[in-house]
């Protein structure tokens, strides 16, 4: 039965407890201090600032496994505005991209759906990360391996939910079988519709072979900074392969061509070069 | 397309070399083999010279390989699964798949490399020549040169297998090129090294530098298609340091000069000392364009 999480960030106030809860339970390293007082004026100055809104990580990351996206929405005379909140991690996707391209078995799936990086298989080699279609995995220079969301790999097991969602006050993050989830999400997406919420969908149901996290966004998926249509990329090997042979064989046939044993009359140009 | 996919980080001093050590490796096993299996002793002295450099320079890519893992002890995983020993294999991964594929044709280049030295008299106590026979060596040939084609091009799969903006857009176009110009680098390892020995008076000059001219030809063809098919993808190509590799090295010095030399060259008397010269240049330039292939398209998609 897999197990995953339903992110409804309809009912998301932007508050980064899963992200706390998140490291609390990984031990993963906190984020750098945001002020740190200036060797010369001894007065503090601020660093490590995004910039952008409310947003203290700017992406996924080695040790930030949860990122709280914040999006202003403003119409095109500034009268009206919307904050959206949106909590992202891995999508533990059907069909993963880094599971696919790991050369050493370090990253699996387990029993529960789960995709999880085993640490003491993983050589560093960095292929995932590219492989990700949503930039979710990331190297460590510290550990010389990649990390990521587990969905609470040891909780999971041992009945308990994941941090983020227990954590969650709002209960935009539910923790759950998939099957209930998506139930429950149909439901929401139903309620919202029926309150003017046109642009409202489910992200996740389908893309990358069905996500075990997935979303309710109130608008278009790249509002909320997630692709539109992810292409799971070794979907693209038998392709690539295809014409890498093609390659292979012009290659073949021009040597077939120039160096094969011709005919007497033919051989009087490919005399040797005195 | 994705622009929040992260980048490796691959560094260009040992990715990017290695795609092209091994590239040029590949391309000169490739064309000895082939010279080997359809021209046969007519061939000789283009064959020996590929079989000789393509096995020191295969050498070189398991340490470059291996210095930018960030793990280096623990290589071995590509071959035996970490937990139970059993032989680790991911048909989807291009990696895992690359990893095996270098084995074979590196134990088909030193067993080719072998073969050459005993039959050349170089070596005589060692137990392969007791036993020296010269049919194996086709087999060596052939099986060498699949996995040298499968070395050559699958550096260009493994970037077009991702969801990076440039390397998806480029999908699937780069692993033809990365094959061709491994056979015109390779293919200008051979002369150079035939130069350097004095060997050059023993070439068929016009067929190898017709094939030298049509993997030329598609090389620059596949360069041009690959910016096109890009689209709006393919801007880091188009400034800074990368268009400079990319165009002024790959293209041009790469492909387009050493073309128009191997014209004027075919028109010129043969054995003409001025114009070995121009060629052995012409050699250089295709290196280092092939060179500076593989580090604009692998740094310009981690812009």
């Amino acid at each position: 039965m897999a197990k995953g999480m339903f992110v409804d960030t309809s009912v998301c106030i932007g508050c980064k407890a899963c992200q706390v809860a998140c490291k609390e339970w990984n031990g993963l390293q906190g984020e750098p201090a945001h002020f740190r007082n200036d060797p010369v004026s001894m007065r503090p100055v601020a660093v490590n600032f995004t910039g952008n809104s409310y947003d203290n990580t700017g992406a996924l990351g080695a040790t930030d496994w949860r990122h709280v996206r914040f999006i202003e929405r403003f119409s095109e005379d500034r009268s009206r505005a919307r904050w959206y909140f949106s909590s992202d991690s891995c999508k533990h996707c059907g069909d993963a991209g880094c599971l696919n391209a790991c050369p050493t078995g370090a990253i699996i799936r387990t029993g529960l759906g789960n995709v999880t990086v085993q640490q003491d298989v993983c050589i560093g080699c960095k292929y995932c990360i590219p492989s990700c279609p949503f930039g979710v995995i990331s190297f460590s220079e510290g550990t010389g391996t990649v990390h990521k969301c587990t969905l609470c790999n040891d909780r999971i097991h041992n009945g308990l939910g994941t941090a983020c969602a227990k954590a969650c006050p709002t209960n935009s993050i539910r923790y759950g079988d998939v099957a209930d989830l998506r139930r429950a999400a149909n439901a929401r997406l139903e309620r919202l519709k029926s309150l003017g919420y046109g642009q409202a969908n489910i992200y996740g149901y389908d893309e990358a072979g069905g996500l075990n996290v997935f979303y309710l966004f109130l608008e278009p998926p790249a509002v909320y900074g997630q692709p539109e249509r992810p292409v799971v990329p070794q979907r693209r090997l038998p392709g690539a392969s295809a014409a890498t042979i093609a390659g292979a064989v012009a290659v073949g046939v021009a040597a077939l061509v120039c160096f094969r044993e011709r005919g007497q009359a033919e051989g009087k140009d490919e005399e040797v070069d005195k | 397309m994705n622009p929040e996919v992260h980048a490796p980080g691959w560094e260009w001093y040992y990715v990017a070399m290695y795609f092209f050590v091994g590239g040029v490796s590949a391309g000169a096993y490739v064309i000895a083999s082939l010279a080997e299996l359809f021209g046969g002793e007519k061939h000789r002295e283009v064959s020996r010279t590929g079989y000789f450099i393509a096995f020191p320079l295969i050498l070189l890519a398991p340490p470059l390989l291996i210095a930018d893992l960030g793990r280096p002890e623990r290589f071995w995983h590509l071959m035996l699964y970490a937990r139970s020993g059993f032989p680790s294999f991911n048909i989807q991964s291009p990696l895992s798949v690359g990893s095996w594929a270098l084995l074979v044709y590196g134990v088909m280049a030193l067993l080719s490399f072998l073969d050459n030295m005993v039959e050349e008299g170089k070596v005589r106590n060692a137990p392969f020549a007791r036993f020296y026979d010269r049919r194996p060596r086709k087999v060596y040939a052939v099986v060498g040169s699949a996995a040298g084609f499968f070395v050559a091009g699958y550096t260009g799969v493994v970037l077009d297998v991702t969801a990076r903006p440039l390397w998806a857009a480029t999908d699937p176009l780069v692993g033809a090129l990365f094959v061709a110009s491994s056979a015109s680098t390779g293919a200008a390892a051979i002369f150079l090294t035939m130069a350097a020995y004095k060997t050059l008076p023993k070439l068929h000059r016009a067929a190898f530098e017709r094939f030298d001219r049509f993997v030329m030809i598609l090389e620059l063809a596949l360069a041009l298609a690959v910016v096109l098919i890009a689209g709006k993808y393919a801007a880091p190509l188009l400034r800074g340091i990368n268009a400079t590799m990319f165009w002024g090295g790959a293209v041009l010095a790469g492909t387009i000069v050493p073309l128009a030399a191997n014209w004027f060259a075919g028109r010129s008397a043969p054995g003409d000392r001025i114009s070995d010269n121009i060629v052995v240049l012409m050699a250089v330039l295709v290196l280092l364009g092939g060179a500076l292939l593989r580090i604009s398209l692998v740094q310009a998609g981690q812009v």
